[in-house]
């Protein structure tokens, strides 16, 4: 043992210096470089993995949102589709309706019209026979005022009053 | 450099290294007056605090400490979420080195727990090995001593002097042993080196199994076989790294000494290489020593022991059931 610590010459003082550095390097090592950058590196890859599922979450959100958004505009247009089926029934109708009211209203109005003439016939012939009858009586009148004699009879005369 | 303090340095020296020549005999004799440059086993000292002796490589070792220092703040006040530089450089390696780390040990728990020591390792040994074979031989001091005058390097590398490899390796094995301790606890880590639970099965295990009188001592010696086996690591530890480095310096004196500049350069790269992977080896040994030590050998053992059982079941059969069989068919006959 004397011959390999003279050999090497072995210094326990200097073994204990070298050690104390080495203790050094290893505090100095890992609360400066390791443990900083192995708490980055974890944090970083967190984040990562975040922002990959991240972006998974809205990949799939997308996708649904896609097909809700597909869904959403076939829907519209049946919704669409639908209410012009129904718009064109109902205009198809409106129409025939009032087309028929029209045909109705000039129904009646022709009817009225044919109603007011007929009255208006009736009145003109009752007019015209009250002026033929005052004509008839005004005409008698005067005839038998100019031809007043003992001859004419008085059942013609009466006859011809209820004309 | 005065005649007085020469003289005090070499009583220090001749103290420390038990030199047999005396001073008053160095200063009757005429100095060589020729510089010669010594390729020594032993680093050279190169100062004096009272009775400590600073070495070349207790220097360098200082050195080292401090650009690793320097380094490590940089990194410190530079780290920023996203990597540049420096940063990068350093972030490339842990994540590397963690990986390999992870192809040893097979558990990131256990990586965890070791990396930081065996990254201190790594770079304390590489940067030692690097700074030994800087081409700085101009630096150093002029000692006179018996033959003549001798050139004294400032740089030679911490880990070109056993008192460098020896602390490395010696805590390496310590703090596995701490490892191992906090891993599979005081009892079992006791256990490895000193059997008393192969000898305690003598008593309990005798009326069951006979055969445990050969093997329990067997145990115990193997266990002592260990204890021997941890002091063994740390000198292959040591001297392994050591005598790498030590020849790498000599290896590359001796071809200087040849001819200078032109046949040392790619001895020199060389050596470049033998630093890196010296500090690898140093670093994966002392990884593997971790390892070891945080495992518990009786549950792999009972482990081995009732796969070994479950193979043999299902391979031949249940020999209880076929022996009950047999013992039926007996009773049958009878």
């Amino acid at each position: 043992m004397d011959s390999f610590i003279e050999t090497f010459h072995i210094d326990w003082k200097i073994i204990i210096a070298q050690g104390v550095n080495f203790i050094i390097v290893l505090f100095v090592l890992n609360y400066l470089i390791v443990k900083p950058l192995k708490k980055l590196m974890k944090e970083r890859s967190l984040t990562i993995i975040g922002g990959l599922n991240d972006a998974k979450l809205n990949k799939e959100l997308l996708s649904n949102t896609q097909k809700e958004y597909d869904i959403v505009l076939n829907k519209a247009k049946m919704e669409a589709h639908t209410l012009y089926q129904e718009g064109k029934v109902e205009a198809e109708n409106k129409k025939r309706k009032m087309i028929e009211d029209a045909k109705e209203e000039v129904d009646l109005m022709i009817q009225n019209g044919k109603k007011a003439l007929e009255v208006e016939k009736i009145k003109i012939i009752d007019e015209a026979k009250q002026e033929i009858v005052s004509l008839v009586v005004r005409a008698t009148e005067k005839l038998l005022e100019t031809h007043k004699d003992e001859n004419f009879d008085d059942k013609a005369l009466e006859q011809i009053k209820k004309i | 450099m005065t005649t007085e303090n020469t003289k005090d340095e070499l009583n220090t020296v001749k103290e420390q290294h038990n030199l047999s020549v005396d001073v008053k005999e160095i200063e009757s004799k005429p100095a060589s007056e020729e510089v010669t440059t010594e390729s020594t086993l032993f680093a050279e000292p190169i100062a004096n605090f009272g009775s400590f002796t600073v070495t070349n490589s207790l220097f360098t070792s200082w050195v080292v400490v401090f650009v690793l220092i320097v380094i490590a703040v940089i990194v410190k006040t530079r780290i920023k979420k996203i990597p540049r530089g420096i940063q990068n450089l350093f972030e490339v390696i842990i994540e590397g080195a963690e990986d390999l780390c992870d192809q040893v040990t097979s558990s990131r728990a256990i990586t965890n727990k070791a990396f930081p020591v065996v990254f201190a390792v790594f770079m304390f040994v590489l940067l030692n090995n690097w700074f030994g074979i800087l081409p700085l031989g101009g630096f150093g001091l002029v000692e006179t001593l018996e033959h003549g005058k001798v050139f004294i390097p400032l740089f030679r590398s911490g880990t070109a002097d056993i008192n460098g490899t020896l602390p490395l390796a010696i805590m390496s094995v310590i703090g596995a042993n701490i490892f191992g301790i906090i891993s599979i606890g005081l009892w079992k880590t006791i256990n490895k080196y000193v059997n008393l639970k192969a000898l305690g099965s003598i008593f309990t295990k005798i009326k069951k199994d006979p055969s445990v009188l050969m093997t329990a001592p067997i145990m115990f010696a193997v266990g002592i076989l260990e204890l021997v086996g941890e002091f063994a690591k740390i000198a292959s530890l040591s001297f392994r790294l050591f005598g790498n480095v030590f020849a790498g310096e000599v290896l590359l004196a001796s071809m200087g000494a040849i001819v200078a500049y032109v046949l040392p350069t790619p001895f020199l790269l060389l050596e470049v290489l033998v630093g890196v992977i010296q500090a690898f080896i140093f670093a994966i040994l002392t990884l593997v020593y971790y390892t070891i030590s945080s495992m518990d050998h009786d549950e792999d053992h009972d482990e081995k022991h009732e796969s070994n059982k479950e193979a043999k079941f299902s391979d031949t059969g249940s020999p209880d059931i076929s022996k009950e069989v047999f013992e039926g068919e007996l009773s049958g006959v009878h």
